[in-house]
């Protein structure tokens, strides 16, 4: 209960608001560093222990109890440390990179909220209390993509990124209402048991794991909620690591959780694996016809989110963890790389670059080595991970190898030839006059290149790593030539200087396809935009002219009539007379009737 | 000779009034209906006194009563019709319609 108290702690960043620009970001860094220490203190004594469980009492109302389950466990204390650690080197990094901004308050007060929403994700043991946090970081998501508000493709990139993950949200609460009278619980260690014991009506298992997947799918970038991500890089480059490396996998990180709900449906697992294998496949397709360098790499993201998907569909949860945390580092190290380059080459084309490697070695290594981390390149993390989950494809879905072994190539591919085109080459324009960064956004970069060189080194020290001899060589041989190969062939392409760039493709239409996202944009405007701007616009002239015309037709009618009637005062006398003779005898006439009728006064 | 004639030449006499009262345009001949509505009464009035009262005779006291205030309602009325005849130089009753709308 200590620990919890203590781990509390992270939330004390998002309250600091300081007037300065800078002291807003040393605070930070230093409430930061401090949950940082502390998880690294913790992460010891929680090893090799049971989970320790907290109930903190949220809402008692009626007959419905709501406790936050806090589990403290070496995996949420380890994610929770990789969450701080990125955080710490994102915050030196923004420190470099804001140097000209003057928002920096509102910068590490919108970081600070990030870093205690994801610790407050991964401590926290409830799928009602991580909805909370998946929504928290929504809002938190828009305000930061639309930092620099007074630029327009911010604004609507801000404004797509909140709408489209809101509809993922949206979705998962209703899976999440649906659970609760099935299963009684939102506690995820609960709901496993539940799981394993419950006999579910097919179409209620389905319904419940589709909705259940929209929530992560609209996080995690995935097809056809994916075009937010892409947006998305409009934000400020410090916010974008964070984004590429930990913020898309909270939505992973619910799904890990929700995996026993979801094998409960054979329907949702299959949905989730295509869902996965397209965005995969699509991901790095559209990532090597990008020329925008963030962008390029945004679609990576996705593609790795979508192999996360297809881990968990085939129930191989470890492998998935082990995937978003190579992920979560080689992706940080690229996207630090990244915008180190763009940083004082301002711009962002890839074709406006070239001939970086001999000026900025050190952002060329650290790229180079990231993109090692992230394709199956032994004995960096991601070879593990990918090795891992292709080794447990190969026994239950050997049909789902190929995808993976297609999608580390293209990876590779779009990985070297980023590289190519920034760093190999001849200077072009943009690019003469390019310096090394300053040493508060190189640091960051190398230390994150040096976790990512040492993350073999610490996963055999924690002994997560398989043994040479349970090793399958075979799929451990085939990915390393899945990643050969698509290094070589980006590497002769765009590092070797034989063929003219810009590359055409034979099929100019396939390159505009995939260099367009697919025409998302217009697939949403076309679609989802269209139908709900039209619907919107019948309702409104519904109410505009047939709700508020009834009621204004009442008071036009009443206008009208007395418009019409006082044509009956004719303002003459004679007429009020015939009047006043008229209403007399039919007045005569009504009273005189009943005494007429029974009574003739005539005989 | 019925008491019945009476009451319908009377009621007659009463139409044709209303009649004129409401359809002249002379207001000298409004007030001539008006004499004539009054007279309708007095028949009335008279019938009743002789066929159901034949000993009290209330009814014809309210007659010389009727006549009476004809005379003098006749006399105001013109009256008011030759101070309106002064002023708007007209006795037409279409052009004494001040209120109207």
């Amino acid at each position: 209960s200590l620990m919890g108290m203590f781990l509390t702690l992270l939330w004390s960043p998002g309250m600091i608001r300081l007037t300065g620009p800078r002291p807003a970001g040393y605070v930070n860094l230093l409430t930061t560093v401090l949950g940082f220490l502390h998880c690294l203190l913790a992460f010891p004594a929680v090893w090799h222990q049971p989970p320790l469980l907290i109930n903190v009492l949220w809402l008692d109302v009626a007959n419905l109890q709501l406790t936050i389950p806090i589990e403290i466990s070496a995996l949420t204390i380890g994610a929770a440390m990789l969450v701080t650690g990125l955080n710490v080197l994102a915050q030196i990094y923004a420190i470099g990179y804001l140097e000209m901004d003057w928002g920096w308050a509102r910068f590490f007060a919108f970081l600070a909220l990030f870093e205690a929403g994801m610790c407050a994700l991964v401590l926290c043991n409830s799928l009602f209390f991580s909805y909370i946090v998946l929504e928290i970081l929504t809002l938190g998501t828009y305000l930061l993509v639309g930092f620099w508000l007074n630029q327009s493709l911010v604004v609507t990139g801000a404004r797509d990124a909140f709408l489209t993950k809101r509809v993922g949200d949206l979705f998962l609460l209703m899976g999440v209402l649906a659970l609760y009278p099935l299963a009684g619980t939102w506690d995820f260690t609960v709901l496993g048991e539940w799981a394993q014991t419950t006999e579910l009506a097919p179409a209620t298992a389905t319904l419940l794991g589709l909705a259940l997947i929209a929530g992560p799918m609209g996080k995690c970038a995935q097809f056809p909620l994916h075009l937010w991500l892409d947006e998305a890089m409009e934000g400020p480059a410090p916010s974008t690591i964070l984004r590429n490396s930990v913020v898309v996998a909270t939505g992973a990180w619910v799904l890990i959780r929700l995996e026993p709900v979801l094998a409960l449906s054979p329907v949702a697992l299959n949905t989730m694996i295509a869902i996965g294998a397209v965005t995969a496949i699509g991901g790095t397709l559209i990532s090597i016809a990008q020329i925008d360098i963030k962008r390029s790499l945004s679609y990576t993201v996705s593609a790795y989110m979508g192999l996360i998907f297809i881990a968990v569909a085939t129930h191989h949860t470890a492998a998935a963890l082990l995937l978003i945390l190579s992920h979560a580092l080689a992706q940080g190290l690229l996207t630090m790389s990244t915008g180190s380059i763009i940083l004082n080459t301002i711009t962002q084309d890839l074709t406006l670059m070239g001939g970086l490697w001999s000026r900025r070695p050190i952002s060329g290594i650290c790229f180079l080595v990231g993109v090692a981390g992230l394709i199956g390149l032994p004995p960096l993390g991601g070879f593990w991970a990918l090795n891992k989950l292709a080794s447990g494809l190969w026994e239950t879905h050997p049909w789902l190898v190929p995808v993976l072994l297609l999608v580390n190539g293209l990876t590779a591919v779009s990985m070297m030839r980023e590289f190519g085109l920034i760093f190999a080459g001849q200077p072009t324009q943009m690019t003469e006059r390019s310096p090394e960064n300053g040493w508060l956004v190189t640091l960051p970069m190398m230390v994150l290149m040096g976790l990512t060189l040492h993350l073999p080194l610490i996963l055999q020290r924690l002994e997560l790593l398989p043994s040479w001899a349970a090793l399958n060589k075979d799929v451990a041989l085939l990915l390393l030539w899945s990643s050969a190969m698509g290094c070589f062939i980006g590497g002769l392409l765009y590092v070797g200087q034989r063929v003219s760039k810009p590359i055409q493709l034979p099929l100019p239409g396939l390159q505009a396809l995939f260099a367009n996202d697919m025409y998302t944009p217009q697939l949403y405007r076309s679609t989802i935009v269209f139908g709900v701007a039209s619907l919107s616009r019948i309702v409104d002239w519904f109410d505009r002219f047939i709700i508020d015309g009834v009621v204004n037709l009442v008071g036009f009618a009443s206008l009208i009539s007395g418009e019409a009637l006082r044509y009956s005062n004719t303002g003459q006398g004679q007429f009020y007379l015939l009047t006043i003779t008229l209403a007399s005898v039919a007045i005569a006439f009504l009273v005189g009737w009943t005494f007429l009728s029974p009574f003739p006064l005539l005989p | 000779m019925q008491l019945e004639y009476f009451l319908l030449l009377a009621a007659a006499l009463f139409c044709i009034g209303i009649y004129g009262l409401v359809t002249s345009r002379n207001a000298i001949r409004v007030l001539m209906s008006i004499e004539l509505l009054l007279n309708a009464v007095n028949l009335n009035l008279l019938a009743f006194s002789n066929y159901l009262d034949p000993a009290g005779i209330k009814g014809q006291v309210f007659g010389v009563f009727v006549i009476t205030i004809a005379a003098a309602e006749s006399a105001v009325g013109l009256a008011i019709v030759l101070s309106i005849y002064r002023n708007r130089d007209t006795v037409d009753m279409e052009q004494f319609n001040l209120l109207k709308w």
